[in-house]
Formats: C-alpha cells, sequence, structure tokens
C-alpha cells in the first residue's frame, strides 16, 4: 500500500530537436510516443508506458508523477492532502497519454505532484523470461531508469512535513541550521528501498533542481561522463561523490539548461531507516564530500 | 570578425562567425559567473552597451524577458553578436582563466617586493 516509486518527469524544454539528441541519442532512452510539441521517453529496464515528458515551450519542471500501489490509496491520500490544507483535484484517465485516473496535488512548494494507479504497460526491454542482463541494442549512456528529482521549496520542512504525514514517506537525510530545533534546510525522502525517491532544498517555490537516472556503479559513471564530453553535454560538476545519500555522481545540463544527474551508489532504506542529520556548517561536504566545497551553480542554477 | 568587448576590464576578443559572446571570451581564455551555459538558468546575463545580438537558439521567455530583450540585458551564453558588441558584466570582473593565451605577458611580481630569504 502506498506510494511505490517516481513514475514520470513532465519537464519544459525549449527545442524538441535539441532535446532530442540528448535524451535520445547521448541519455539512450527509448522514444515511444511524440506529439507536435511533446516527447515521451522511456528507459530500457523500465516497465511502464514512459518516464520522461518533454513539452517544447520554456525550462524547468512540469509535473512528477508519483505511482501508487492500489486504487484506494488515490482516495486516501486525496483525503490525507486535502486535511493538510493541499489544492487537490481528480484526473482523468487519458489526461496523461497512457496514464489512468489520479490525484493531482499543488504541494506546498507550489510543485504538482500526480499520484495514480494505472499506466500502460510496455515491459523492459530485456523482457522477463530468460532475460539478458542487459539489452545489446542501448546507445549512448543507455540509462536503466530514473531514480529521484531535487525541487527548490521556500519552507523545505513544510514539504518533507506533508510527504511524510500525507504520503508515508520516510527522511533519510536532513540538512538544519541547527542540531536540535534548527530550521530545516533541505530534506531528502524516500518510499523504495533507496536513500531518496524526492529531496528538497531551500530556495524559491516551484523550480526544479534536478531530476536523476540511476546507474549501476562508479565505472558507468565515469563512462557517462566521457560520453557527455564527446556531445558536448554542459557538465555542472562530476564524477565526485555526495556526502549525503553516499552516492556517486555527474551534475549536467539538458540542451535547455535543465539539471540532469546519473546517480550511483547509495544505501538501502526501511521505513525504520535513523534519519541522519547534516548541520548547516557541513553543507559542502554533504554534497560534494570530497572537494567539501559548494559551486556556485549548485544553489544559484535552477529551472 | 565581430569585436566582444567586456567592461569593465576593457578586454577585447575576437569572435568567430556565429560564435556566442560566452564561447568567444572562453576560448581567449576568460571566464566569469556563469551557469547551466544552455540558457535555462539567467546567470551569466550581462548589460548589453552597444552592438546587436542574435537568439539562433531558442530562449525561454520566462528566462530572458521581452522587457530584459528590450532593455539591453543579454543572455551570454546564447548571445551571439550581430558585429561588434559592448557588453558589461554585473558585480564581477573578467577572470583571466587561461594566462598562456593572453597575449600579453601575465605580470610576474616585483622581485625587490620580496620579503627577504632567512638563511
Amino acid at each position: 500500500m502506498g506510494v511505490i516509486r517516481l513514475g514520470y518527469v513532465h519537464a519544459r524544454v525549449t527545442d524538441l530537436e535539441a532535446a532530442r539528441r540528448h535524451y535520445g541519442d547521448t541519455l539512450g532512452m527509448r522514444l515511444v510516443h511524440q506529439k507536435p510539441d511533446t516527447l515521451y521517453y522511456k528507459a530500457w529496464d523500465e516497465w511502464d508506458h514512459h518516464s520522461v515528458v518533454l513539452e517544447e515551450g520554456g525550462v524547468g519542471l512540469v509535473k512528477l508523477g508519483y505511482k501508487v500501489e492500489r486504487g484506494e490509496d488515490l482516495d486516501r491520500f486525496e483525503q490525507r492532502a486535502q486535511a493538510f490544507g493541499a489544492i487537490t483535484e481528480r484526473m482523468s484517465k487519458g489526461d496523461n497519454l497512457g496514464v489512468g485516473d489520479g490525484v493531482r496535488i499543488v504541494l506546498p512548494s507550489d510543485h504538482v505532484v500526480e499520484l495514480y494507479q494505472e499506466i500502460e504497460v510496455v515491459g523492459t526491454d530485456t523482457g522477463t523470461v530468460n532475460p539478458d542482463p542487459f539489452p545489446r541494442h542501448l546507445v549512448g549512456v543507455g540509462v536503466p531508469r530514473i531514480d529521484h528529482a531535487l525541487i527548490t521549496a521556500e519552507d523545505p520542512g513544510t514539504v518533507e512535513r506533508f510527504f511524510a504525514e500525507v504520503l508515508d514517506f520516510g527522511v533519510s537525510e536532513r540538512v538544519v541550521t541547527e542540531l536540535d530545533g534548527g530550521e530545516t534546510l533541505g530534506s531528502w525522502m524516500f518510499c523504495t528501498n533507496t536513500p531518496h525517491d524526492i529531496a528538497f532544498i531551500k530556495g524559491p517555490n516551484g523550480k526544479l533542481h534536478h531530476f536523476a537516472y540511476y546507474l549501476t556503479d562508479w565505472a558507468e559513471i565515469k563512462r557517462a561522463g566521457e560520453l557527455f564530453a564527446m556531445d558536448d553535454v554542459s557538465v555542472d560538476i562530476g564524477p565526485t561523490q555526495h556526502g549525503i545519500t553516499r552516492g556517486q555522481t555527474i551534475y549536467f545540463f539538458d540542451p535547455s539548461g535543465n539539471r540532469n544527474e546519473v546517480f550511483s551508489g547509495g544505501y538501502i532504506t526501511y521505513p525504520d531507516f535513523p534519519a541522519i542529520t547534516w548541520t548547516a556548517d557541513q553543507l559542502a561536504k554533504g554534497i560534494f564530500y570530497i572537494s567539501r566545497e559548494l559551486n556556485e551553480r549548485f544553489t544559484s542554477v535552477l529551472t | 570578425m565581430p569585436t566582444v568587448t567586456v567592461l569593465p576590464d576593457e578586454v577585447a576578443v575576437a569572435a568567430g562567425d556565429g560564435e556566442g559572446i560566452l564561447a568567444a571570451l572562453y576560448r581567449a581564455g576568460f571566464g566569469y559567473r556563469t551557469g547551466c551555459r544552455r540558457g535555462g538558468c539567467g546567470v551569466c546575463k550581462v548589460d548589453l552597451v552597444s552592438g546587436e545580438v542574435d537568439y539562433p537558439a531558442t530562449v525561454a521567455g520566462t528566462v530572458l524577458t521581452a522587457q530584459e530583450r528590450a532593455t539591453g540585458t543579454c543572455l551570454s551564453c546564447r548571445a551571439v553578436p550581430r558585429g561588434d558588441v559592448v557588453i558589461r558584466l554585473r558585480d564581477e570582473r573578467l577572470r583571466c582563466l587561461i594566462p598562456f593565451l593572453r597575449p600579453a605577458p601575465f605580470p610576474r611580481p616585483d622581485p625587490s617586493q620580496r620579503p627577504e630569504r632567512k638563511s
């Protein structure tokens, strides 16, 4: 019962053809559907219809879709969201291509999250009977799946409380101004067994910091970096290591300036995971463990 | 070839045909505070003091508004000079990132100003 994963990221891009080269050729996602102004992509190890939707016009995040396990979860989460004071509305089958009925929620941070239980299933590229470990037709990085998104909020503490109280997410890590009663500057939360399925840091409401793809290991991260050089992808930072989540990373930008990440590693979480706390004076080490310096872009570049 | 002049440092570099302002400065070994370098964040905005620029790549209206364009704001990572341009950095100075590319010798410290070595 409950939210089972980040299902889709719907973002805006300024140029569909440039986006096609980036998400299709460099990252190696498969184009599953296209409209004149929208591209729908799926990664090879995902089985649902799509996980990334790119809409022409502007930059930034349109919405995040989280898949729930059962139909009745939608009613429960809708009631809880309303009790929390969030604006909700019902969405109908077909509002999103291939996606069934659901609940649309405006978060306290003005971001839009959609909960849904039904989506057209197309299967992974390797299938479920005697599968190979990877499909041999992959191009570019060949990302297997999306992993998480980091968004900015004027009050990360309230958004954390929303995801905990309404959607039953757990906190894996938190950055606070001081121990014992300090303000929350950032929060990393999970509904799966990964370190994070959503994260928030302090910043303007409604903005996207990045969305991330999972890669198997550090060697894959390095290989992704090499491909970014070959394809002239604008790299923010990396390869390097996070303190928070313990993951390995490269941050980079799509051709419209939306930040993406390739992320590997990290620990396993469970509902009883003891939340980790970082104090603000150690934030730079938490974000970039090796350099222990926040580059200016980390906090200033948002779409 | 268009000349890109940067104020307040009064450094001038040549831009190739179709080359953007930031790219021309990078190629000459200079840099300043930038963000995504893909037109999405607005961190590299500068003032366009004189000259005209084109934006061959689409720039989001939320990043560079029509009013900003009309009043001389230039998104330097995406702006391509139409001819000679003069830009002014906002609250910062141009940094020399690759001194080897500078035509003038890199200033060396005056030996007479060095503290005496203790033997």
